[in-house]
């Protein structure tokens, strides 16, 4: 951040003397100096100027010194607060830096001390503005690049498909079976980058919390079924045996039910195509006073011991591996970020040429303890007090 | 043998109307096309089309449902069937807001993009085919 005017500091001392050599040598360093000899006047003052630095004095006649640190920091939280004191007790320091003060100077103090917390109150201002401005920058950048992602790149992507579907309904059975074959195999592409611009958008918005999610209390059983229903069509297809081994009408949970449909049915569908024709898929769950437990198993290739640290990474694959289906390689991180937006967790075990288990951890809802809280402590006060130790 | 059977497409996305009427043409059907909104509600009265598909989501928010309310607004239009096109969930699917009660009455929500196989059928369940 680079101030064209230069630094302006406020001194708010009941001492002439005090002020006056402060102001001298500020002055002498190149900065612009304001002074005040009480509180209520130094907040006026610097509610009018906006410094970038202000000293105040804990001991004046009038307000104290902590009550005008106390209103600054909420008026004007980007000017950076100095206590000065007559009496350097780490007690009253550290209820200043509570308050909202960034350090404190003990008096007496030499020009060149004063000098030196100057120079760090500055920087520590500047930083401050310039981390600010930054995460401003790029939560708007991150913004509008969904807003790009989603108009710009889906809207012509949705008219090639058009295309060629009406390019399939032109041909019909006419043209030959190669012409139909290279249109088949665009309009597939073509869907396969629809579905990753898809997925990639909702892993934006569950990163910037505007991916909607209900919090509603559910039925896992209810949802396994309904993902089974929906996977069996593609088991049987690829000669898989699916077996659902979930009590009816318990592991109750509160969550989104569609971002946890398809949380089941990704793992499902992974499962089939790593899994050969005539293996098996099973999905059991167990519930206890704290978690459901959700696992679920095929008798796949498996994936690499040393892989499985991965699997979870946008983009990760297993070299090597034949896919039938290829798929947009953030279904996993999809799955992980939506049990961490449950407060759940999700890990994997495999065993190459055995097959590879999912297992998925909620926390347990009682509707007598309403919901489980995902806030952290209160950890404010105490990272303002360790800051600068 | 009867004339064919007309259908009308409001769409502001041009290729869109065009790729739309290759596929309805080939299902032998009569197509009629309207870039906006007020176009297609007075293609509408003067076609007197035998189907409807109206874009939800043209230039201007809301164009396709008042296009929506006017046709059906209309002596000709009270009871023409109307498909509405929706690209596909821009913030969670469509279920998840769904019509007002008083919303005018529509045959059919389509996503953007329709398959050929299905856009067909659905005009075909709809007023049959020829």
């Amino acid at each position: 951040m680079m101030n064209t005017q230069k630094p302006l500091f406020l001194i708010i001392d009941d001492e002439q003397s005090l002020r006056d050599g402060c102001e001298q040598t500020l002055e002498k360093s190149g900065y612009r100096v304001l002074t005040a000899a009480e509180g209520v006047e130094g907040i006026k003052i610097a509610r009018e100027g906006k410094p970038d630095v202000a000293f105040i004095d804990l001991k004046m006649p009038g307000i104290s010194g902590m009550v005008v640190i106390e209103t600054l920091s909420k008026d004007i939280p980007d000017t950076v607060l100095i206590v000065i004191t007559g009496y350097a007790t780490v007690a009253s320091a550290v209820e200043a830096t509570q308050k909202g003060a960034f350090d404190y100077l003990p008096k007496p103090f030499s020009p060149d001390e004063l000098r030196a917390v100057a120079r760090r109150a500055l920087n520590h201002r500047n930083l401050k503005i310039e981390t600010r401005r930054l995460r401003e920058e790029k939560e708007q950048m991150e913004k509008g690049f969904i807003t790009f992602v989603s108009h710009e790149m889906r809207s012509p992507l949705v008219v090639i498909r058009q295309y060629i579907e009406s390019l399939k309904a032109i041909t019909g059975n006419r043209f030959n079976k190669e012409v139909a074959d290279i249109i088949g195999r665009c309009s597939i592409c073509i869907q396969r980058l629809e579905r990753l611009i898809e997925h990639w958008l909702d892993l934006s918005r569950i990163e910037n919390g505007t991916f909607a999610q209900k919090q509603e209390t559910l039925s896992l059983s209810h949802i396994i079924a309904k993902c089974a229903e929906e996977m069996a069509p593609l088991c049987e297809k690829t000669a898989i045996s699916l077996e659902i081994t979930v009590p009816k009408d318990q592991l109750t949970i509160v969550g989104d039910e569609e971002s946890l449909v398809r949380v089941f049915t990704n793992i499902i569908s992974n499962a089939t195509k790593y899994t050969p024709p005539g293996g098996k898929i099973s999905v059991s769950a167990t519930d206890d006073e704290c978690y459901v437990v959700v696992s679920i198993s095929d008798t796949g290739i498996g994936i690499p011991h040393d892989k499985i640290p991965f699997i979870f990474d946008p983009f990760f694959r297993v070299k090597g591996r034949e896919e039938r289906h290829r798929g947009s390689g953030l279904g996993l991180t999809y799955c992980k970020k939506i049990m961490d937006s449950h407060c759940g967790m999700i890990c994997a075990t495999s065993k190459e040429g055995e097959g590879t288990t999912f297992v998925l951890k909620f926390p347990t809802h009682f509707s007598s303890t309403g919901t489980a809280s995902p806030t952290p402590p209160e950890i404010d006060s105490y990272a303002k007090l360790i800051k600068d130790s | 043998m009867s004339a064919k059977q007309k259908i009308l497409v409001i769409d502001d996305d041009k290729d869109f109307l065009y790729a739309t009427r290759v596929i309805l043409e080939t299902g032998g059907y009569e197509v009629f096309l309207a870039e906006n909104g007020k176009t297609g509600v007075e293609m509408c009265k003067s076609v007197t089309p035998d189907l409807a598909i109206i874009d939800m989501m043209m230039e201007t928010w809301g164009e396709g449902f008042s296009v929506l309310s006017k046709i059906r607004a209309t002596e000709t239009g009270k009871d023409t069937p109307l498909f509405i096109l929706t690209a596909v969930d821009l913030q969670g699917p469509y279920q998840s807001f769904g019509p007002p009660a008083d919303f005018p009455k529509v045959n059919m929500v389509l996503h953007k993009p329709v398959k050929a196989d299905d856009l067909l059928r659905y005009v075909a369940e709809a007023i049959g085919h020829k």
